[in-house]
């Protein structure tokens, strides 16, 4: 065994001949594409995260302006809708009244209309009783009325009528 | 039989050739071809071809060697380097990737019958003990400059009187880590080894004293045998990360003073 330590420095300088021969080709050849490849790959990697936090970023603040925007239409609704509630009970309460008023302007108005009606009914019957009544005289009498003879003698006829119907209504 | 005499076979590098290019302080630096180099630079190769076709081919086997591949070195990275150097990281990655792909294919290969344990020689864990030793120097000067790192070779505060007793300690203890390094990563790589042979052994050495004792040790001392084989592929793993871990500690420790 005192051979292993018997002193051999020609292996000591293959060694360090070699191991640092060993250092530049590999630098050369495998450390600097390979150590490439993994700086390109982390820098991928390190791209695509921040990327990916930024896509996060974006939808959390998309996400907070939809909720901003929907809390907005949701009070805008709140609104739209207690507003709409509120003229819906002022309408609810206001109907009633004006269809009563309308009613009663309807019944007013029919009514005078009828009364005018009426009037206008009894006029023409009255008319035409008196000129039925004036042509049974005048087939009486075997007598013809001219035109001015007959309008002379309604007038005074329709005038005694009125007279006759104002004392009968007082 | 002669138990030392059989580790040593296993263990030790017996050069094939021999061709002394220099002498330094009495010591022959010679580089003649051994097995142990052999296995050194079949490492390499392996390293080289595994790591370059997964860092630049597109096949599926390429992609699955990448998925192996990747976790260990942004592990090295991100739970080794980065800590210690934080921006400077990238600077010293491809070292520290290499060192512990290196050391890790070494220790694995080790493994592998008719191959040498390259990580079990102590003048083996010397030369990238070395490596270390100089990367702690080119990592202080580059980042703090020359002078800078010199002074700062002693922590600050300490009265001027002690302070070249301090340095004198100091640079020694730069060189005890490294030897610790150098020291640590030996040990436990020939460890493994030494208890392994030793359980084989022990079928041996019992049928010596009764061939029914020797043929009742088989299945024990090869079951013992083979734990401490995958064991050793644990502690391959775990000793690459150990001295690459370490490096970086010493490395840091000078590129921040502070």
């Amino acid at each position: 065994m005192g051979d292993l330590l018997k002193p051999d420095l020609g292996l000591t300088v293959w060694t360090i001949v070699t191991f640092l021969l060993l250092v530049g080709i590999l630098k050369t050849f495998a450390w600097g594409p390979l150590l490439k490849a993994v700086d390109e790959r982390e820098a991928r990697l390190k791209a695509d995260r921040e990327g990916a936090e930024k896509a996060r970023a974006e939808a959390e603040r998309i996400q907070k302006e939809l909720e901003a925007q929907m809390a907005g239409v949701q009070a805008q609704s709140r609104e739209l809708l207690a507003a709409a509630t509120k003229d819906g009970e002022a309408l609810r309460a206001r109907l009633p009244a004006e269809a009563a008023a309308d009613a009663a302007a309807i019944k007013a108005k029919t009514t005078l209309e009828l009364a005018a009606e009426k009037d206008k009914l009894v006029g023409d019957l009255r008319r035409e009783v008196a000129s039925l009544s004036v042509l049974a005289a005048e087939k009486l009498l075997h007598k013809s009325v001219d035109a001015g003879v007959q309008k002379t003698v309604l007038d005074g006829f329709f005038k005694d009528l009125e007279s006759t119907k104002k004392a009968g209504s007082n | 039989m002669n138990f030392e005499s059989i580790l040593a076979h296993h263990v030790v590098d017996h050069k094939t050739s021999s061709h002394v290019v220099a002498v330094v302080g009495g010591l022959p630096i010679d580089l003649g071809f051994s097995p142990l180099i052999r296995t050194m630079w079949i490492a390499c190769v392996v390293v080289i071809v595994a790591l370059t076709f997964a860092a630049r081919s597109e096949s599926s086997l390429a992609r699955a060697m990448r998925s192996f591949f990747e976790p260990l070195a942004l592990f090295v990275r991100d739970q080794v380097l980065e800590p210690i150097f934080g921006h400077h990281a990238g600077h010293y990655l491809p070292y520290f990737l290499t060192l512990f792909f290196f050391l890790l294919t070494c220790n694995l290969l080790g493994l592998v019958p008719s191959m040498k344990g390259v990580m079990a020689n102590p003048w083996v864990t010397a030369g990238m003990a070395t490596c270390t030793f100089g990367l702690i120097q080119y990592a202080g000067i580059r980042e703090q400059g020359f002078g800078s790192y010199v002074v700062h070779i002693v922590p600050g505060g300490v009265p001027a009187v002690l302070w070249p007793l301090l340095f004198v300690i100091e640079v020694f203890g730069m060189f005890a880590k490294c030897i610790s390094l150098c020291i640590r990563l030996f040990a436990n790589m020939l460890a493994g080894h030494v208890v392994s042979l030793a359980f084989i052994c022990m079928i041996f050495i019992f049928s010596e004293m009764s061939k029914l004792a020797g043929a009742g040790m088989i299945v024990p001392s090869l079951g013992l045998a083979l734990f401490i084989y995958a064991m050793d592929v644990l502690v391959s793993f775990l000793q690459a990360y150990i001295f690459t871990f370490l490096t970086a500690l010493f490395v840091g420790g000078a590129v921040h003073p502070h």
